[in-house]
């Protein structure tokens, strides 16, 4: 067993400004990743470096990047959090070193059989967790100093900062992409009435507003607006899971309750964390009539010919993901011909230190029984105009037609 | 640490969140801590005094659904005072006051939490 290198006060300062070098930021986060692995391995005169980064939901350790032993990320090594040498870095939050390396000590096999023997590592912390584990190993036996470890410890701080950095970057590409494919590209014709949409990303946390615009066999067409909390790609990933399952089991019943009751049922099962509101409504074939009921989420707008606009008087159910077989009320509004109706989330309508009225009341003031088209453009002249949106805005109008060429069967 | 602007108090031996006027994205992560503090201190339930709120937003509503269903599981229950026009509004709206136990005084709240029973 031999102590690497008593390092002079020099050596070890040059080893730190090697680590902490500021030219690293200017690398792309992955680069800086490979680059801070090559230097830990370097200035700790070791054989292999890793990075293991934890997936939350499995409570594993994957091998994500490795300079010497790249086969562990090729053969994508995973290590449960609490068992072998990283999983125990992880669950205790703390460096550990280890002078034995063999299948009692390490998990992985890659490490064992290529021979290496001695091996140091420490947890990646950000935001007050660990999202990680950083180590090093040497193929001839040796004993990683308490230096050593602090050395190894700047660089899993350094790594820990770049990965956050990377997962952000990915989670927004991601999100821009799940939600450009679930709202729809294109709405669906149908006889009698003009839509319009508008969707726009909030500039913080992107996550979880969709709208959606189907017609069913029997030639009804069902609307679904909703906000799953959250943000982020988990909300983007539920909200893609909800917006399919209103469409199938839209399809199996005609009851606006029993679609929102089967949904709530589905999510507290599959998805117990997920808390959303949705507001599904059903216009007959003829759109005379709509069927609506609400989980927590804001009654759709409504303006007929000639009046001024106002929230359709709809009582809301729970929200989505709460109480376990609640019926939500199912409420008839009449839809004359010309109205317009307008779905919203509260994007569009909440604006800090002020009172939830205030944004209805200039909703309302704003959307007047014209082309779907103006009355977007209207609306969000209206609520949004030149701020960037703070939270996501969806908004779907649809105006059934005046007169005469109004419904299939008017 | 709990956000400094979501105190929790203890009133009749009940861990009472006191809510302050506005909550939004900003600080619905100060309450969901407070709230997780105050079912944390025991079995009995909390109360969270949202008698000097003007402004409750989506992410405030999250945090209190979230604690709600937390606390139901744990076999406490969460208890809130609500008294201004401008909460139970935004209450009805999204049908939560069908779903979360509101009492139009502390007091009242106090009783029913301290009495351990289910009911609105």
């Amino acid at each position: 067993m031999t102590t690497v290198r008593p390092a002079s006060v020099e050596a070890r300062l040059r080893d730190i400004q090697s680590i902490t070098d500021a030219a690293l930021s200017r690398l792309d986060d992955r680069d800086l990743l490979a680059e801070l692995l090559d230097r830990t391995r370097e200035v700790l005169q070791a054989d292999t470096a890793a990075v293991l980064l934890l997936d939350f939901s499995s409570g594993q350790l994957i091998a994500t990047a490795a300079a010497g032993l790249e086969e562990e990320v090729r053969q994508g090594v995973r290590i449960p959090v609490g068992h072998g040498f990283a999983g125990r870095i992880a669950a205790g939050h703390r460096p550990v070193v280890l002078d034995r390396v063999d299948h009692t000590t390490v998990m992985n096999p890659i490490l064992w059989s290529k021979g290496i023997r001695s091996m140091a590592g420490v947890p990646m912390v950000a935001g007050g967790r660990v999202i990680g584990v950083l180590h090093v190993g040497s193929l001839t036996p040796r004993r990683f100093t308490a230096g050593d470890v602090e050395l190894l410890q700047l660089a899993g701080d350094r790594a820990a900062a770049a990965v956050q950095s990377m997962a952000a970057t990915a989670d927004r590409v991601a999100v821009d992409a799940l939600q450009r494919s679930l709202v729809p590209s294109a709405l669906p014709a149908v006889a009698g009435a003009d839509m319009a949409t508008r969707y726009i990303p909030g500039s913080g946390a992107v996550g979880g507003d969709w709208y959606d615009v189907f017609t069913l066999p029997a030639g009804q067409v069902c609307v679904t607006v909703g906000d799953v909390a959250g943000s982020g790609l988990a909300a983007a990933v539920i909200m893609g899971r909800m917006r399919s399952t209103l469409r199938a089991y839209a399809l199996e019943t005609a009851d606006p309750a029993e679609v929102l009751g089967r949904l709530d049922r589905k999510m507290q099962h599959f998805e117990p964390d997920a808390l959303a509101t949705v507001g599904y409504a059903v216009l007959e074939p003829g759109l005379d009539r709509m069927h609506v009921a609400l989980a927590g989420h804001f009654p759709p707008v409504i303006a007929r010919p000639g009046r001024p606009a106002e929230l359709a008087d709809i009582q809301s159910g729970a929200l989505i993901g709460i109480t376990p077989d609640t019926r939500r009320p199912v409420t008839t509004v009449p839809v004359p011909p010309g109205a317009l109706l307008g779905f919203f989330t509260d994007g569009l309508v909440e604006r800090p230190g002020e009172v939830i009225d205030e944004g209805l009341g200039r909703l309302c003031r704003a959307v007047t029984a014209q082309s779907p088209e103006m009355a977007c453009a209207a609306v969000m002249g209206a609520l949004v105009g030149n701020e960037p949106a703070r939270d996501d805005i969806a908004l779907l109008m649809i105006r059934r037609h005046a007169g005469r060429e109004a419904g299939a069967d008017a | 640490m709990p956000d400094a602007r979501f105190p929790v108090e203890t009133a009749s031996g009940v861990p009472v969140v006191v809510t302050p006027e506005e909550i939004d994205i900003t600080n619905a992560a100060g309450l969901r801590e407070a709230l997780g503090d105050a079912a944390g201190r025991g079995p009995g339930g909390f109360v969270v005094d949202m008698s000097r709120t003007r402004f409750c937003d989506t992410a405030g509503l999250h945090a209190l659904v979230g604690a709600h269903k937390r606390a139901g599981a744990e076999g406490g229950g969460m208890r809130l005072v609500i008294t201004g026009p401008a909460v139970a509004r935004i209450f009805a709206i999204t049908g939560l006051d069908g779903v979360i136990p509101h009492f139009a005084s502390l007091g009242e709240a106090l009783a029913t939490a301290s009495g351990g029973t289910e009911s609105s």
